[in-house]
Formats: structure tokens, C-alpha cells, sequence
């Protein structure tokens, strides 16, 4: 039945080397855990995936109760934390998450560096990486806004500032951020926009490209 | 092989083509690999969800832009770069927001291109790992020095529950002269019913202080949100209020 459903869709779409493509290559030895135990360092790109996922997933859940304006935000993320089923848990991986993409991602990165796979010709592929970083970056700062308590709003005051102190653009950083002099309700919305939409735009791109390379060029060859 | 491909449609483990012998340990991605990066994974997941469900995320009070007594820190993994502002005052403030950052990121996407030995291991690259590695010292030290410095100015807040929980809420003596000036000046802070706002509870606090220590205990302040004296500028005035607040002796 499976084996029928398959054979109609790929005689129509011929989704055979697509499939092939992705999947159907071997992983050479090095970077196999199963035979060797210190092959575990490789496995930090993929959690790092599998902890963006769940960042992901868990961020479209809160966005069916978070409402990003100063009067609700406060009391929707309360909501989510004290009465929504399991709103706690959903929020508490949202924003641990937050942590250990950094933490995976920074030790991806360190792997990455410390094994040289970065040398030509992958070169391109440690640029997409980077950005990624910056990108993940910037998701930790536009998130940490938008429960509007105390700690998220005194920190993008600050951090707002320190923007701000940038030679010539600075002032337009500022206002393009804040959407005027103080922290107030257009920056909320305005966070939750980058945060929601231009953020997660960039990082599929992004990501894609980068996986797109490793298929392309393979794991770099044992040191 | 290409011919063996083209008779299984569906990818799955086409263990035939591996040869043991010559090809020890490599494995086909889909799904012998991937199985096991999911066992990696869900481990993973578990550990995850087991710390998120003993480290509830905590929500401070609702944003309050008028309360200037917050201290703000940044995430944990901004705190270094938080940390490198603090050695740059003044007009040198660009070099902490700008040029230190912006050099550094610069280098680290220009990676390949700083390094382009073809050699990869990092013993025989002792200036890309001893950069990296001092790299990582610096980061880890600021971030320490950030989260300390912090620590220790929580340490200087005032204490807002030093004083036992007050049963007995009436304000002893409100007709005093003492109690007129510091509703017009100290309430501000420490609230109408003295129960505090920015400033810290003072209900019941002739429990613990006689006059003479609350004088001194105003006098210095506590800088830099309560200015010596509390702002006010005539002693006379200070000497009233301490007077009136060590009547305090609520149960």
C-alpha cells in the first residue's frame, strides 16, 4: 500500500534523486558515534538543528496566546505560564531553548574550528555559519523584550542605548529599533516582528544554504 | 553500483554495497545514520525537558518605565560584550560598542581566509587555536567579571524584606510634624502606608532602629537611589522624620 502510494506520486513527480539527494549517502567513519565514542563532537550541528526546531515549534504555540501590545503582552504571557495546559512547560523550552541553541551553536562552531573544516573549499560554508550565529544572536536579543516585565524592559532600554552610541548611524539604529526615544509600545510590536517574521526568513535561508553545502561538498575528511 | 541504485525506488538500506571489510564503520545516512543521531537526539530532548520542568522561567514585575531602581543585565551570552562597554567610558564608548566588536566579527567571518594553510589539525596551527583559545578566556572572564560586578550591586539594593512581616499595618502618630514632611517627600518611594515601593518597607522599623541610627541611616542615603539625607535640605527636617519613624513599633 505504502510501496503503491509511492510508486503514484514519483511516477508523476519523480521524486526519486530528489530523495536520493538527501538521504542516500554514506557517512563516512570519523563522524560515526557508533564506532567511535569521541565522534560525539559531530553531533553538535545537529542538535543545534533539532534545538532550533523545537525553538520553532514551541514559539508557534506561544504566538496562539501572546498578543504583543504593552497592555496584553504581561498578562498573555501570565496566562501561558499560570492557566494554559501545559503553557508552562511550552514557555520554559522557549526560553531555556534560547540558551542551548547558543551553547550547541557555539560548540558546533568550536568543533568546526578546532578540526580545521572550515579550510577550503568550505570556506563559504563557515561564512553562512557565522551569519547564522549573528542571526541566532539577534533572535536572543528581539525575544528577551517581548514578556514586558521589568528585566526584558530595563535591558532593551540599555541595550537600545548602547546601539545608539554608534558613530553617525547610531541615532537611526535607534529610532529603525525602538521607533522613537523610549522603549514604548512601537518597539514591542516592532520586536515582535523581527522576532516573528524577519528573523526566522533569514535563518531558513540561511540554514538551507548551509545544509545545501555539506551535501554538496561532504564532511570534511579525517584529521 | 548506479545500477543497483536503480532497483530499489524507494531509498532505504541498501546494505549490499558496503563492504565491510574495506569500508569499516561507514554507514548509509538514511536511516541507519540518522537512527542513530535520533537516539543521540532524543536523549537529548529528554535531559532538555527534565530541566525545564525543575527550572520554571520566571516574569518579574510588569515593565515599568518609571522605576529607575532595576538594575538591567543582558542574557547570559551578551554579559561579556556588556562587560567590555564598562572599560571604555566616556567618549571611548565607540570602541566598546564598535570597533572591538566589529574587529572581531570581522575575524571570525574571515576565518578562512586568515588561516589558508591546508593544514587542519589544531596542534600544527598554534595561532588560529592559541587565538581561538585566548579568545575564549577573554569571553569567559569578561562574563565572569559582568555577572560578579552584578551580584555585588544587587548586594548594595536595599534589603526589601529585612523587617519580619508586619501584622499591625496602622501608622503610629500621623498628625506628627515628621510624618507631614516625609509624606511629601519619602512616601514617593517608600509608599503612603510605609509599605514601600521603590524604596524598602520602613513599617515597623522603630523595632529595629532607635533614633540615632535612623538619623545616621538617612543622613548617608543610599546612593544612588536614595540621595543622603533623602533629599531633604534643612537637618531639622531629617531629625523630625527620624524622630517620627522610630515611633514606629508596629507588631
Amino acid at each position: 500500500m505504502l510501496k503503491k502510494t509511492y510508486d503514484w506520486i514519483d511516477e508523476r513527480l519523480n521524486i526519486t534523486p530528489i530523495w536520493r539527494d538527501v538521504a542516500d549517502h554514506d557517512v563516512p567513519a570519523h563522524v560515526n558515534p557508533a564506532n567511535k565514542m569521541s565522534a560525539f563532537v559531530y553531533c553538535f550541528g545537529g542538535l543545534t538543528f533539532l534545538i532550533i526546531s523545537t525553538q520553532i515549534l514551541s514559539g508557534m504555540f506561544l504566538a496562539m496566546y501572546y498578543v504583543p501590545d504593552i497592555v496584553n503582552a504581561y498578562n498573555s504571557v501570565k496566562y501561558i505560564s499560570d492557566e494554559v495546559l501545559l503553557g508552562n512547560i511550552v514557555r520554559g523550552m522557549h526560553f531555556w531553548g534560547a540558551s542551548l541553541v547558543i551553547i550547541m551553536m557555539f560548540l558546533h562552531m568550536l568543533r568546526v574550528f578546532f578540526t580545521g573544516a572550515y579550510k577550503a573549499p568550505r570556506e563559504l560554508n563557515w561564512v553562512v555559519g557565522v551569519l547564522i550565529f549573528f542571526v541566532v544572536l539577534g533572535f536572543g536579543f528581539t525575544g528577551y523584550l517581548l514578556p514586558w516585565d521589568q528585566k526584558a524592559y530595563w535591558a532593551t532600554s540599555v541595550g537600545t542605548q548602547i546601539a545608539s552610541t554608534v558613530p553617525f548611524i547610531g541615532k537611526y539604529i535607534q529610532i529603525l529599533l525602538v521607533g522613537g526615544q523610549d522603549v514604548g509600545a512601537v518597539t514591542l510590536t516592532r520586536f515582535f516582528a523581527i522576532h516573528v517574521f524577519f528573523l526566522p526568513a533569514a535563518l531558513l535561508v540561511l540554514l538551507a544554504l548551509h545544509f545545501i553545502m555539506i551535501r554538496k561538498q561532504g564532511i570534511a575528511g579525517p584529521l | 553500483m548506479a545500477s543497483e541504485y536503480g532497483k530499489e525506488r524507494i531509498p532505504g538500506t541498501p546494505r549490499h554495497r558496503i563492504d565491510k571489510e574495506t569500508r569499516h564503520g561507514t554507514e548509509p545516512f538514511f536511516p541507519n545514520f540518522l537512527l542513530k543521531e535520533w537516539i543521540v537526539g532524543s536523549v537529548f530532548l529528554v535531559a532538555f525537558i527534565l530541566w525545564v520542568i525543575f527550572n520554571p522561567t520566571e516574569l518579574t514585575e510588569r515593565a515599568n518605565p518609571a522605576d529607575t531602581s532595576f538594575i538591567p543585565v543582558p542574557d547570559w551570552y551578551f554579559l561579556f560584550l556588556y562587560q567590555l562597554l564598562k572599560y571604555f567610558p566616556g567618549e571611548y564608548v565607540t570602541i566598546g560598542t564598535l570597533v572591538i566588536p566589529g574587529l572581531a566579527s570581522l575575524a571570525l567571518l574571515l576565518v578562512p581566509w586568515l588561516d589558508r594553510r591546508k593544514t587542519r589539525h589544531p596542534f600544527k596551527r598554534p595561532i588560529a587555536t592559541g587565538a581561538m583559545m585566548l579568545a575564549l578566556v577573554v569571553m569567559s572572564w569578561l562574563t565572569y567579571e559582568a555577572h560578579m560586578q552584578h551580584e555585588a550591586a544587587l548586594g548594595k539594593l536595599p534589603k526589601q524584606d529585612s523587617l519580619p512581616t508586619i501584622k499591625d499595618t496602622a501608622i503610629i502618630d500621623p498628625k506628627d510634624e515628621g510624618a507631614q514632611i516625609f509624606m511629601n517627600t519619602c512616601a514617593a518611594c517608600h509608599g503612603q502606608d510605609l509599605k514601600g515601593k521603590v524604596g524598602p518597607q520602613l513599617l515597623g522599623i522603630g523595632n529595629k532602629y532607635d533614633k540615632e541610627k535612623l538619623l545616621e541611616t538617612i543622613q548617608k542615603g543610599f546612593p544612588p537611589n536614595m540621595p543622603s539625607s533623602g533629599g531633604l535640605q534643612d537637618p531639622k527636617q531629617v531629625e523630625k522624620v527620624a524622630e517620627w519613624l522610630a515611633k514606629q513599633k508596629q507588631k
